[in-house]
């Protein structure tokens, strides 16, 4: 890919991957075989009233690309369609739900940040000794453990053993939200928090190999800043990088959260949509998960050059 | 569910184009003391155990994993029931060595199917440059922005419940991560001089990608996906524990773990702890190895 | 009291192996020792732990002073001001060595600034002398610049100047021109004599060459496997090595003086013009290669050597390249027609595109020749074409422009189908740069050979052909069948040179085939390619930055700058009387211990 990479090259990539995901997840409804109307009507016993709403709201009886134009269409407006299972329209579903699964995702996010990041600088500082090796074994043992594998645990034994969070809901007000919340986003990341602590570990560890911390600390740096400076520093872009490709799994994941906990939130609304054949609903998340996903990396993309400045020189004239 | 992404996402200290010199051994090296030894032992044969039970599930299950008894609900462990039972009196040992078939079945499918579709465009990509390689790599950051769970997800919600759909779309969603590791390792063979030796001695590109690169990047590429052996089954589980995947009275890991919540609020743990260990377990025993495996490989390298 | 003290001092690895036995050196103020040994040697480990620098949980021994100071034992504070204050270093790759995301400014003023709680402004100011010290043209701007905005050379000037930001009275030198082509080599080292003499420093010098310590340094120790070979006064160990090590390595060092060039001048050169290098100069007419080269004869009617008194290896017709005022048809030789040579090339030019910037021409209209039998000398700085030639003349790359012939038969561009394949591998073999990437790490040596030959059989068995080639070159059994991680950079050579001739080509080139090779293992497999020309009439093109090592092999040498060539003839005489001045700017490049090099203190 020999696109110079520029901030331009960089959206016109981002809209690029967007588009080309609007038109699989709009076109994979096409993979099924058969009638479209009974597909989109799977399950239910339409009034012809029901069945004529659908053909016109998804032009059914338009061409393949004048249906898509129609729902990319809709969709820069805000209107994602009609649910199936709900009397509302589908982006009045979603901003229902959006709030629970923000939160969880802020709270997991804060806690991948503050112990991922902390776990892999104090086995990279300390590497080779037993407090690294307590880290790795550590990390390595979470990592294996499912999130929703987590859930259950968590559940069994902070809130129905110890008592100490409320096992299901998520609660009224600030506070008790955030109490409701707590258990869900740390099964939530735990995964995470293993994957940011492995990945720092290793980029740490691999700058300190690298010479230009030797010559550091052979000009008589304290270990403290050649360590700031210089290895934590330099270890920020893969971190970032790792970090950025990670959120898409974090959204997903909060599905399976969402249904253990028993919350109302996207994730679990996905699931519930797919059980119940709401396909517009699941039309939509998808959509918005990718959405976030790309703009997410995009960012990320853009913060490199701040990080690294040897990928601005890739930019060149352009 | 754990995030298959990582594995996409190369080492850091793998970006690097690594010295193939060998240099006098005195930097800091991985961690030596977490591989050989005990510890992958009781990785194989914690395979093995799961490996044999799936395989074997109908001689060896002592009872019928779908018979209900409402007489012995939450039994706990004993003779006639080492695991003891669940919400409706099922055997849970005979439904783990059951739900192992799934649980391990549904994996290797998606690793075999990932690693072949995964190595091939690699190859492809890495090997003619220019436009394939551009529109395969548009192609891979595309699947890149579905995680694997969205895509079987999503396969489910198209074609209806059960594995198939599932796993077809999680192979589909693992092969640019094993698509992108080959790319990178195939550019990396092609810059040796080796390469450009057998083009000199008049050997053909096909033959040369086929027959001399190909080979050398499989074991670094076969590792590599061992490892997302324990990431596949972890998420096909989650596809389960939602409802989605296996349908009863099919007995499934995770379709166990997630009828056994309602039990966990009246502190019947077992039911639920039982299939969660075992898939730990596995998961563990599977990222031992794999990593054994890997670093074994990387250490051949010359 | 030395300045540097070092005593009885061991290094001892976790696992117990052993890489210093005792090690004794010292440094006077102001004088400059040389630490001269090859990769391995343990030089570099010495020379550190002058600065407290070992590898982690590694056991010393033994004693290591700075100014009366015993720094083995010394930690935290003490340490950091040692370095910050008595002692620095200057480390090979200034690339690898400066923080690439950090800017220049900051490399260079963080160790007074964090450690001596310097303010910002006057570490700022100090930056910028000492910048000018080094001569870099724009302090101001260099600050706020990153290491990736600076050439190699001027990267090294910025770690010079930070190595000297503290004052240090003693300078750790470990092969600081190692990473830079000669020419910056040369102004680096000078400049290091410079700032040593205005300074006062004592300095200790690494390096694996012993022509550059011979120029820089008074005293020099010389380190293999760990001991100490020999040490004395410089130019005492040059002219009379006493250690049986010194003597082997003075010999294989590659000079660029007649006289001590012992290999260049072939003995069998008689042999070699029978033996299919026809159309030498002297009597050799006819014979079992006329019928390869069909204008044999006529060519024996070129005149005699053009350089007398060297022996007859030397082809009548120079291998004169049309250097671009004497145009393109010079290549041919003197109006001689009928003399077809081995190689030719005509006219080649390649410019590579490059995304953002302007592009670059690799090579720019290149034309020479090279007769059967010869061996052409192609030498150039790192960027000046000299690979991208070679991989034209292999069929690697296309060039823009051009033509390419072998034998008379079009060779321009990379082949296509089977047959062009084969027959382009039958006119041309190459030995690459890097031992340890040219062989697939998957197959076993001998296989390799035998997979070239069997491709090329021709009714040989391959078999026998790989055992033979590997025995030539002096590989053991068990090597050949081993594969090539258990062998050394020399063996891997050796096996890629008899893989190259497996193919019986007609012509081989050689892609700076030598230097990553250790001086003594260099001079080995130098010897084993002049062998092989002799013994079988081989062509060669060899292209190397090492006006030594060409000065050991070829015949006819031309010299590339940016894609040109800008002078050529017979290797003797252009090295003796260079004409184009990037010539002499090269020659006078090569460290060496006489005059407009002394720059021992």
């Amino acid at each position: 890919m020999n696109i110079v990479r520029s901030v331009g090259g960089k959206l016109a990539g981002l809209v690029l991957t967007l588009f080309l995901a609007s038109l699989l997840v709009f076109f994979s409804r096409f993979l099924v075989p058969g009638d479209p109307l009974s597909f989109l009507l799977r399950g239910r016993k339409p009034s012809p009233e029901a069945i004529a709403a659908v053909t016109e709201q998804y032009g059914l009886n338009l061409s393949p690309w004048e249906q898509y134009l129609k729902w990319i269409g809709g969709i820069f407006t805000g209107d994602f369609g009609r649910s199936m299972q709900y009397r509302q329209s589908v982006s009045e579903v979603l901003l229902d739900r959006l709030p629970v699964t923000l939160g969880l995702v802020i709270i997991a996010g804060l806690l991948i940040t503050v112990f991922g990041l902390a776990a892999g600088i104090l086995a990279a500082v300390k590497r080779g000794t037993w407090v690294d090796k307590t880290v790795v074994v550590t990390l390595t043992a979470f990592g294996a453990i499912p999130s929703f594998v987590a859930a259950v645990g968590f559940i069994a034994l902070f809130a129905v053993q110890l008592g100490w969070f409320p096992s299901f809901g998520s609660g009224e007000g600030f506070w008790d939200t955030v109490r409701h919340l707590i258990l869900p986003s740390a099964a939530l990341a735990l995964v995470y928090v293993v994957l940011i602590g492995k990945v720092t570990r290793s980029a740490m560890v691999e700058q300190l190999g690298r010479e230009h911390v030797e010559v550091a600390t052979s000009r008589g740096l304290s270990p403290a800043a050649v360590v700031r400076r210089h290895v934590l520093r330099n270890a920020v872009g893969p971190i970032l990088t790792v970090s950025g490709m990670l959120v898409a799994g974090l959204l997903v994941s909060s599905s399976i959260i969402e249904s253990a906990f028993g919350l109302s939130g996207l994730g679990s609304l996905l699931v519930q949509s797919v059980d119940r054949l709401d396909f517009p609903v699941v039309q939509a998340i998808v959509l918005l998960v990718v959405a976030v996903f790309v703009a997410v990396n995009a960012v990320v993309d853009l913060l490199q050059p701040l990080v690294d400045p040897r990928t601005v020189a890739g930019a060149g004239a352009r | 569910m754990t995030a298959p992404v990582i594995s996409n996402v190369p080492e850091p200290s793998s970006v690097e184009p690594t010295a193939h010199r060998p240099a006098p051994r005195v930097r800091w090296r991985t961690p030596r003391w977490m591989r050989g030894t005990v510890l992958v032992w009781i990785a194989a044969v914690v395979l093995v155990a799961a490996v044999l039970a799936a395989v074997f599930a109908p001689w060896l299950a002592p009872n019928d994993p779908d018979r209900i008894d409402l007489m012995n609900q939450y039994a706990s462990p004993s003779a006639a029931h080492w695991f003891g039972t669940d919400s409706l009196g099922r055997d849970l040992l005979s439904r783990m060595m059951h739900g192992a078939r799934t649980a391990l079945l549904g994996p290797l499918l998606v690793v075999i199917g990932s690693t072949i579709l995964g190595m091939l465009l690699g190859l492809l990509a890495a090997w003619r440059g220019g436009w394939v390689d551009a529109v395969l790599a548009r192609l891979f950051d595309l699947l890149f922005a579905f995680p694997a769970l969205l895509l079987a997800i999503l396969a489910v919600a198209l074609f209806g419940k059960g594995l198939v759909a599932p796993v077809i779309a999680m192979a589909i969603a693992y092969a640019p991560i094993v698509a992108r590791l080959t790319r990178q390792l195939v550019l990396a063979e092609k810059q040796r001089a080796y390469v450009s030796a057998y083009r000199v001695q008049g050997f053909g590109g096909g033959w040369i990608a086929l027959n001399r690169v190909l080979p050398n990047v499989t074991p670094v590429v076969g590792a590599q996906s061992t490892l997302n052996f324990g990431y596949v089954l972890a998420e096909l589980a989650g596809l389960s524990f939602l409802g989605l995947g296996v349908q009863a009275p099919q007995s499934d890991w995770g379709s166990m773990i997630n009828e056994a919540q309602v039990g966990l609020l009246s502190g019947h743990y077992l039911p639920a702890i039982i299939p969660a260990v075992a898939v730990v377990l596995v998961v563990v025993a599977v990222n031992i190895l794999g990593e054994e495996f890997a670093e074994r490989i990387g250490g051949n390298k010359a | 009291m030395s300045l540097l003290e070092i005593s009885q001092l061991t290094l001892d690895l976790p696992g117990g192996k052993r890489l210093l036995h005792g090690i004794d050196l010292s440094v006077e103020p102001g004088r400059t020792v040389g630490l001269v040994g090859e990769s391995g040697s343990g030089k570099s480990l010495t020379a550190r732990t002058a600065l407290g620098l070992f590898p982690e949980r590694a056991v010393l021994g033994g004693s290591v002073r700075v100014d009366g100071v015993e720094v083995l034992g010394l930690a935290g504070p003490a340490l950091r001001a040692l370095r910050r204050r008595d002692v620095a270093m200057v480390f090979q790759d200034p690339r690898a060595g400066i923080n690439p995301v950090r800017t220049l400014g900051d490399h260079l003023t963080e160790a007074l600034r964090l450690g001596e709680g310097v303010s910002g402004e006057a570490a700022r100011k100090r930056a910028m002398e000492l910048m000018e010290a080094v001569r870099l043209p724009r302090p101001e701007k260099h600050f706020h610049q990153y290491p990736h905005e600076l050439s190699g050379g001027q990267l090294q000037r910025i770690m010079i100047a930070g190595a000297l930001m503290g004052n240090p009275r003693l300078l750790v030198c470990d092969e600081p021109t190692t990473a830079l082509d000669v020419t910056t080599q040369a102004e680096i080292v000078r400049l290091l004599a410079t700032l040593r003499d205005e300074r006062g420093m004592g300095m200790l010098f690494i390096t694996h060459d012993l022509g550059l310590a011979g120029a820089l340094c008074d005293d020099v120790v010389v380190l293999a496997g760990g001991r100490v070979q020999e040490r004395g006064d410089m130019a005492a160990v040059l002219a009379a090595p006493a250690a049986e090590y010194t003597r082997r390595l003075v010999a294989a060092t590659p000079s660029l003086h007649l006289d001590d060039a012992p290999v260049v001048s072939l003995p069998d050169a008689g042999r070699l013009a029978g033996a299919g290098g026809r159309h030498e100069a002297g009597p050799a007419t006819g014979g079992a290669a006329a019928g390869e080269a069909p204008d044999g004869a006529a060519s024996a009617e070129a005149t005699a050597g053009t350089r007398a008194g060297d022996d007859a290896v030397v082809p009548a017709e120079p291998a004169v390249p049309s250097a671009p005022a004497a145009g393109a048809t010079a290549g041919t030789g003197a109006g001689d027609d009928a003399v077809v040579p081995l190689l030719r090339v005509d006219g080649v030019s390649r410019t590579y595109a490059v995304r953002g910037k302007d592009p670059v021409t690799a090579v720019a209209d290149a034309s020479f020749a090279i007769p059967r039998g010869a061996a052409l000398g192609v030498v150039g700085e790192s960027g000046s074409g000299k690979s991208t030639l070679a991989r034209m003349v292999v069929g690697l790359e296309t060039p823009d422009r051009g033509t390419i012939t072998v034998a008379g038969k079009d060779r321009t561009g990379t082949p296509r189908g089977r047959e062009e394949r084969l027959a382009h591998a039958r006119s041309v073999q190459m030995v690459f740069q890097d031992p340890y990437l040219s062989l697939d790490p998957r197959i076993p040596v001998h296989r390799a050979v035998r997979d070239a030959a069997a491709l090329h059989a021709e009714g040989r068995d391959p078999a026998k052909v790989a055992t033979e080639l590997l025995d030539r070159v002096g590989l053991t059994v068990e090597q050949q069948a081993a594969r090539p991680r258990t062998l050394s950079g020399g063996q891997r050579q050796r096996v890629a040179m008899a893989r190259a001739l497996a193919v019986q080509p007609e012509l081989l080139v050689m892609d700076e085939a030598t230097s990553a090779l250790d001086v003594s293992v260099q001079a080995q497999v130098l010897e084993l390619v002049t062998q092989l020309r002799a013994e079988r009439g081989l062509t060669v093109l060899f292209i190397s930055h090492d006006l030594g090592v060409v000065r050991r092999v070829c015949d006819e040498t031309l010299v590339l700058r940016r894609g040109e060539i800008v002078e050529a003839g017979p290797t003797a005489a252009l090295l003796d009387h260079p004409a184009h001045e990037y010539t002499r700017l090269l020659l006078d490049s090569v460290p060496r211990p006489d005059a407009g090099w002394r720059l021992a203190g």
